[in-house]
């Protein structure tokens, strides 16, 4: 390990950007193609992560206590007090009351964005359960079902529609705040949309909220496909 | 009652499981066993000339064997050296006025570098943390205009802007408002007390000022933006944005942890960031749109650091 010569500093051609990235220009296809492979796509990827772990704890943590909630019905509202005030709490706020606990962490962030499903999960579950028509509990009453049967099998296929309603929008919901993660992690697609800022450069922007976009869109059509494949009978009984 | 109990139970796990996750990742930056050196986590803060300086230490670092972790565009001064007090991450770039006026409020104005420099090491000292050889480049907050803005009223340095009163409205970062490297400074040193502030995140100022939304903005002397002509800089004759040359802030532990050869590669690097190279640098980040790695890479191969 030599000491830093003193030489002059050899200051290298970068390369010269084109003219429509040069001159910020709506969109410029080239250095969106250039960047798809470093900046893009492992952003999408990320993204995509993000949420399924957000979406994915939020499910679980909102299902439990909504089948807490149906049986013990005093629960609901102190959870729903609590999940609509994590709600509403501004994300950017919660994300940065978060870092002296967790850190710059991907935890901070998830913690941010389970807190946002809550709410919206909770209900729909809850809601959906007590949907159930009181002639189908009692069917399956009749027909010998445990109380865990019944549940299993009458209520919560019963539920489905509603659930699965709470889904698409606590899942459209995420994949827009987690754009606003990248504040603390510089992932996802938020994290080029925070660096152009700084250079306001549009073909960024652009390609960054327009993926957030198409990915919210294909995640919803996802979710009404596997609704539609979960519930034949709703279809039967439309036609 | 026993399906409550397991209801229960189950949520219960899954708290624990969250509480877990969460204690386990932030100490990652804890030694490995058998990797060498201990690794290291760097910060970068909110703008590309921190995202270069990032880049830059941290590919040099890795090439001499440390493993390194980058937490880019962690945010403004004060959440980053917050990131580094509290020990989310190990040192990051700073420069020595910021130390100075923002990070430890002294208002006191350092009539060279040296001095900025010497004040600043002495203060990060006081909490634990060391700093690195400052670098040959400074840049320094300067107060912008549009040219024919500044020929139409005939502007010339900071102070000017008083004679237009209420009729200014200054465009720079949130937290300019309460740093004297800011508005405090711009009331208190130039009596600018009439003049209206507009909170913009960095890097708007540019277009705000195109826009005619702000009359005079908060830039950065090395912008890449500034070479065109096309805006001039207002004069700080009583040099409220003080020097600003940039030193690494390290903790000291870790700094003692990972040997006298982690100082000198990032003071190898430091040595070589002269004025002109980093306005070279930001213009080929933010005018042509290279990423910041690309560029941090050509210019320590170039420089034989890598």
């Amino acid at each position: 390990m030599s000491p830093a010569p003193l030489a002059v500093t050899v200051i290298p051609n970068f390369g010269r950007g084109s003219e429509c990235v040069r001159d910020n220009h709506t969109f410029c296809w080239g250095w969106f193609t250039d960047h798809w492979g470093d900046t893009f796509r492992p952003a999408l990827t990320q993204h995509v992560v993000l949420t399924l772990i957000a979406v994915g704890v939020g499910t679980a943590i909102a299902m439990a206590c909504a089948l807490f909630a149906y049986r013990q019905r005093w629960f609901e509202g102190p959870f729903v007090v609590f999940s609509g005030f994590l709600y509403t709490i501004p994300s950017l706020a919660l994300f940065q009351l978060l870092v002296p606990i967790t850190g710059l962490t991907t935890t901070t962030a998830e913690i941010a964005l389970v807190s946002y499903t809550l709410l919206i999960l909770f209900r729909n579950i809850l809601t959906g359960l007590r949907e159930v028509p009181e002639e189908a509990r009692e069917a399956a009453r009749g027909m010998g079902l445990t109380p865990r049967q019944s549940l299993l099998r009458v209520e919560l296929p019963l539920a489905l529609p509603a659930i699965i309603a709470g889904l698409r929008v606590a899942t459209v919901t995420v994949i827009s705040l987690a754009t606003v993660a990248a504040f603390v992690i510089d992932k996802g697609l938020g994290a080029p949309i925070f660096a152009a800022l700084q250079t306001s450069f549009k073909t960024e922007f652009i390609a960054a909220g327009g993926l957030a976009v198409a990915l919210a869109l294909t995640a919803d059509a996802l979710l009404v496909a596997v609704q539609r494949l979960l519930t034949p009978w709703a279809r039967i009984r439309v036609t | 009652m026993r399906r409550t109990a397991a209801v229960l139970a189950a949520a219960g796990v899954l708290s624990v499981g969250v509480a877990a996750c969460g204690g386990g990742k932030s100490k990652s930056t804890a030694g490995k066993p058998g990797a060498g050196k201990p690794a290291v986590t760097l910060g970068a803060k909110n703008f590309p000339e921190e995202f270069i300086l990032g880049q830059l230490y941290t590919q040099a670092l890795r090439a001499k064997g440390y493993k390194v972790t980058l937490k880019n565009n962690i945010g403004t001064s004060e959440i980053t050296y917050k990131a580094l007090t509290s020990g989310k991450i190990d040192a990051y770039p700073e420069y020595t006025g910021e130390i100075i006026s923002t990070l430890f409020g002294k208002n006191n104005r350092p009539s060279t570098a040296e001095q900025a420099y010497a004040q600043a090491k002495q203060l990060v000292g006081t909490q634990g943390l060391a700093l690195t050889q400052k670098t040959p480049f400074f840049d320094r907050d300067v107060l912008a205009v549009l040219t024919s803005y500044a020929q139409k009223n005939g502007l010339k340095q900071t102070g000017d802007l008083k004679k237009l009163g209420a009729k200014v409205t200054y465009g720079a970062p949130p937290e300019s408002r309460t740093r004297y490297q800011g508005l405090i400074g711009l009331r208190q040193a130039y009596g600018l007390t009439k003049m209206k502030f507009k909170p913009l995140a960095i890097g708007l100022q540019y277009q705000a000022l195109d826009a005619g939304q702000i009359q005079t903005g908060d830039v950065f002397t090395t912008d890449g933006q500034l070479a065109g002509g096309k805006y001039v800089q207002l004069a700080d004759p009583k040099n409220i944005f003080g020097f600003q040359n940039v030193a690494m802030i390290v903790n000291k532990k870790v700094l003692a942890r990972e040997g006298a050869d982690f100082a000198t590669t990032v003071d190898a690097v430091s040595a070589k960031l002269t004025n002109d190279a980093v306005q070279k640098m930001n213009a080929a980040v933010v005018i042509d749109k290279n990423s910041p790695a690309d560029v941090a890479k050509k210019f320590l191969q170039a420089n034989g650091l890598i």
